[in-house]
């Protein structure tokens, strides 16, 4: 009985300490964006929605199946984005406020500055050569987005993803279907 | 001394009432006899039927819910994993684009 105590403290001990490695929460909540935004994307899936998410990937659909492969073994995957009617309708403190929840171990990969397109940041939580969370920032006068993703993630592979799918135009939901989700 | 002849007299063993031990038995003898009500054979299929009703309903409701869940975070991944992959893709493309101008 001793030892059980004393492995199962061990574990926990060894949990506890590798936690804040991997598995940071970057908080994500823009309260009263949504509002002010005509479009919203609000994903939030933890490892338990992933797993589930997972089994409904199609194995022969190619691109299904590189998605599969790509979420197995993340922790969770946060996305915020927002579309607006007009410029300025959102803080541009909020990527500072991202920003500064990042932990030494999160490493700037790519900041993109441009005066007509978007800004792009992109930061890497690195575990020694690995990368285990990217967050990526896209600010347009008009468009705020935020993907978290939480684990160990190949970013050239995440790069090619996009087009794919089949879907020929992912649209963002109109804010009138997202409130409606939210019934 | 008086109170040990009050306890001597309070306890002081006492014959049963004529016919105690009869009754008793007789009312042993009664409950051994007395028959389970039995109900009939169709109440017990219906009852049966209603359970495996009501036990295949429940399951097949949590694979429906299941399922749609499934389905939504499938969706989920997949816009999620489209616009990551956008913004990563577009980035890259700029440092590329910096790196073909030197």
């Amino acid at each position: 009985m001793r030892k059980l105590i004393l492995t199962l403290a061990l574990t926990a001990l060894t949990l506890g300490a590798a936690a804040p490695a991997s598995a940071q929460k970057i908080n994500l909540d823009f309260p009263g964006l949504a509002d002010r935004a005509t479009e919203v994307v609000d994903v939030t899936l933890d490892a338990s929605m992933l797993r589930m998410a997972a089994k409904f990937l199609s194995n022969d659909d190619r691109d299904e199946r590189a998605v599969r492969d790509m979420i197995a073994g993340l922790e969770g995957i946060y996305v915020r984005s927002y579309e607006f009617a007009t410029e300025g309708e959102y803080d541009r403190g909020l990527i500072d406020r991202i920003k500064s929840q990042l932990g030494p171990t999160w490493k700037p990969l790519v900041t993109v500055r441009s005066k007509t397109k978007e800004n792009v940041n992109i930061f890497a939580n690195m575990q020694g050569e690995k990368v285990t969370g990217l967050v990526v920032i896209a600010a347009e006068p008009r468009e705020f987005t935020v993907v978290h993703i939480n684990g160990p993630i190949d970013i050239d592979r995440l790069a090619d993803l996009e087009g794919k799918f089949g879907i020929p135009n992912i649209s963002k939901g109109r804010k009138d279907d997202h409130d409606d989700d939210n019934d | 001394m008086n109170l040990e002849n009050d306890l001597k007299r309070a306890l002081r063993r006492e014959s049963p009432a004529p016919g105690f031990a009869g009754r008793v038995l007789q009312r042993i003898e009664h409950a051994d006899r007395a028959v389970p009500v039995r109900r009939p054979a169709w109440w017990r299929a219906a009852a049966a039927s209603v359970t495996l009703g009501l036990v295949l309903g429940g399951y097949a409701t949590h694979k429906v819910v299941e399922y749609r869940r499934g389905e939504r975070a499938k969706e989920q991944v997949l816009v999620a994993m489209h616009l990551a992959g956008e913004k990563v893709r577009y980035a890259q493309q700029q440092v590329h684009n910096i790196g073909s101008h030197d």
